[in-house]
């Protein structure tokens, strides 16, 4: 239990006297010897090795990480690289990151990212802007959306470290068992699960249509942006002033998931799930369809974890008929804390871990789309990665969660509204999206105050 | 009292008095400074008075909040004390094994919150969850998925939380149950009183203040439940389990709305401090001052 009273211990109001008188405290209790070190050291025949503290969540392949920190530090033998691993929910690691960063750590250099945070973090002053290290003639060769998603204003806080987007895996030898080519509407999706849950009925009674990630997290706001954005939806208008999820595309589309997907393809279960629950029903074979980031293929298609390893397929999501095609864009981003001592030795680990080598290592043995547009065409590249021949143009066009310094909280009212409308089958959609977007506009007005 | 005996008295209780005043009174007094200020993306803090207490009052997620934290409160003190009481019953009263039994009650309270919970969320798992197993057997079409239902989630953490804490309610009960003299209860047994006269006219009164006190325990701690709802549900389906410190927790850390999260947790603090108060002042302070004799 956290206990009520000491809920915020460490104060983010500035200007606190009691931090200095805690430091030295500290020093006389642990008897730091300032004055002792100058005399020692007084002019060391080269510079201290330099170490960079570096927060980042426990990998799906760590093997993959360690090499390629190992390999960094070969190549700067003055810098070495001190990892703190976070959780792996990107909620569990913005809430870890952002409670350091409104401390001020200085002991922190570089942090990952969600694409979803640049926008907050920029404003809060959190994140290094990077344009003096990051120019226009590098960022040429980076995927558009991975380097949109690192910018606020005009000014970039981050360096794509990979891409991600929504995709549909499905069934390739039961499509083809019953005739079938993947499907471009989503109506087109329902009636072929729909057929091949009539047909394998005896055979396969577990089977269900669709497996996707509905549970009250994140991940909702992505899978319904996809619903509604591929149903000519948005969540917020073209200028992303204002909410803009009553508009009858939308609404629609929420309805479309609530009663096709939610209470006949995928079951209510659904509600429950996760990416990684939502995987493993697709590899156990209990799925026709699934929607999932690219990470999945490899799940799916080894013979280890799964049982529908190479009777894989994978394609855009489908659109409704009058949409298009729209796929969530994801991913991490390398930053610099605006509280790091040494932002230039960061710079050369981002500088590296980026670089097209190191891409490249993570493309083939962690298999992370990469964000630079050039490994899309790399033979290597592209015999561990078949699949991104098919999936480059749903890089070239994934679509963004909204851009806000108040992202937290307009996701939060997002998952609470797709959420309770998917769970409670009786609620009114339109009514529950007018206090929504009543709510999201409450604070991107507020935001709009803050700011000159 | 001397003036010397004072001094000395003073200078013994001043570690506790510095520890509690550290450790306790300057968090929930910097808190409440913190729950007058706006905070939101940008460097500046704005002082606002209780504006944003007037937003708690008008805010309809913190409503549903309250309102699933009360029933959580209800439902799963109202059960434990009611198994509490059964359990201490049991192992009070003298049987072979007695001693295991005791000890193995204690199990599920001294597990870690955190881990309980997880285990709950597998034992409710729709694919392979233990619950579904033992219900539904090979009958693999039937299996539920518990936590995807508002309600069902809801109960399910009720019955976490129940199966959890009983054995603590039972301990706190027992300890009443060994001060009432078995003397009174031969006297009983002597007029001809039933087993359930004797429960009832003997053993429940005496045992009022041990209810009390564990009442006022599962009250506190049920009203600040959080870990078993972050672990099990995040609040969700649809807010179905919000509770209070939930909410408080998300528009504290992951909106970073620190005056906000502080006044819902500064709420929650006078809520739960109203209630002991409530608790004692009106049934407590006669029945704890009251020695069994």
């Amino acid at each position: 239990m956290i206990p009520t009273s000491s809920f915020p211990t460490q104060s983010p109001l500035p200007h606190r006297s009691s931090r200095a008188a805690w430091f030295f405290a500290a020093a006389l209790l642990f008897n730091v010897p300032t004055a002792y070190c100058q005399d020692v050291f007084a002019e060391p025949p080269v510079s201290p090795p330099v170490t960079l503290h570096f927060v980042t969540w426990k990998a799906d392949h760590p093997q993959a990480w360690n090499e390629a920190i190992q390999r960094f530090e070969e190549a700067h033998p003055r810098i070495r690289v001190k990892r703190e691993m976070a959780p792996h929910s990107s909620t569990a690691y913005h809430d870890l990151l952002t409670q350091k960063l409104r401390n001020r750590e200085s002991s922190l250099d570089l942090f990952l990212m969600d694409v979803i945070w640049p926008a907050e973090f920029a404003v809060a002053g959190w994140a290094l802007p990077l344009d003096t290290y990051f120019h226009q003639s590098e960022r040429e060769k980076f995927l558009p959306a991975t380097i949109a998603s690192g910018l606020y204003g005009d000014r970039s806080y981050g360096v794509p470290s990979r891409i991600d987007s929504g995709m549909l895996y499905y069934r390739k030898d039961l499509l083809e068992q019953y005739g079938f080519s993947p499907p471009s509407t989503w109506n087109e999706l329902a009636r072929q699960a729909r057929t091949i849950l009539e047909g394998e009925r005896i055979a396969q009674p577990l089977l269900r249509g669709y497996s996707g990630q509905f549970k009250q997290y994140e991940g909702l706001v992505c899978d319904m942006l996809e619903f509604v954005g591929s149903h000519n939806g948005s969540f917020l208008t073209e200028d992303g002033r204002r909410s803009n999820l009553t508009a009858p595309e939308s609404l629609r589309a929420v309805r479309f998931v609530r009663e096709q997907i939610i209470q006949r393809l995928a079951t209510p279960a659904a509600l429950t799930y996760q990416e990684p629950e939502s995987l493993a029903v697709f590899s156990q074979g209990k799925a026709v369809f699934h929607r999932n980031w690219p990470y999945a293929w490899g799940v799916a298609n080894n013979p280890r974890h799964s049982k529908i390893a190479g009777k894989v397929g994978v394609t855009t999501l489908p659109r409704f008929s009058e949409g298009r095609s729209t796929s969530a864009l994801g991913g991490w981003l390398y930053g610099i804390s605006a509280y790091s001592r040494h932002p230039d030795k960061a710079w050369a680990f981002i500088e590296f871990m980026t670089s097209p080598e190191i891409q490249k290592h993570f493309a083939i043995h962690a298999s992370l789309a990469p964000s630079r547009l050039a490994l899309y065409a790399d033979p290597e590249v592209l015999r561990a990665n078949p699949q991104y021949r098919e999936l480059f143009p749903i890089f070239q066009t994934a679509r963004s969660r909204p851009r806000t310094p108040v992202y937290p909280i307009v996701s939060h009212i997002l998952q609470r509204y797709f959420s309770r409308v998917l769970a409670f089958p009786g609620t009114d959609i339109r009514e529950e999206a007018e206090e929504a977007d009543a709510k999201i506009n409450r604070f991107l007005t507020l935001t709009k105050e803050a700011r000159p | 009292m001397s003036p010397a005996r004072g001094t000395t008295g003073w200078g013994m209780v001043l570690p506790a008095l510095a520890f509690v005043a550290f450790f306790s009174l300057y968090p929930a007094i910097d808190s409440f400074l913190l729950s007058l200020y706006s905070e939101f993306p940008g460097p500046e803090p704005a002082f606002i008075g209780f504006g944003n207490y007037a937003e708690l009052v008008q805010d309809p997620v913190a409503h549903q909040a309250f309102i699933v934290t009360l029933g959580f409160v209800l439902l799963s003190t109202t059960l434990e004390l009611v198994l509490g009481t059964g359990l201490a019953l049991v192992i009070h009263e003298r049987f072979m094994g007695r001693g295991v039994v005791r000890a193995a009650v204690l199990i599920p309270w001294a597990i870690p919150t955190v881990v309980a919970s997880q285990m709950w969320r597998f034992l409710l798992n729709d694919q392979y969850g233990a619950v579904n197993a033992i219900l539904f057997g090979d009958r693999v079409d039937a299996y539920v998925p518990w936590l995807a239902d508002p309600w069902m989630a809801f109960g399910a953490i009720v019955l976490a939380d129940v199966w959890k804490t009983s054995s603590f309610a039972g301990l706190l009960i027992l300890a009443g149950l060994q001060v009432i003299p078995d003397e009174t209860y031969d006297a009983a047994r002597i007029d001809g009183a039933t087993a359930w006269q004797r429960f009832w006219h003997i053993t429940f009164p005496l045992l009022k203040p041990a209810l009390l006190t564990a009442l006022l325990f599962r009250t506190i701690d049920a009203f600040r439940v959080f870990d078993l709802v972050f672990v099990m549900t995040q609040g969700g389906p649809g807010d179905a389990t919000q509770v209070i410190q939930f909410y408080g927790y998300k528009t504290l850390f992951t909106e970073g709305r620190v005056g906000y999260g502080t006044t819902i947790s500064v709420t929650v603090f006078v809520a739960t401090a109203m209630l002991s108060l409530f608790y004692i002042r009106t049934a407590g302070s006669k029945l704890l001052q009251r020695e069994p004799a």
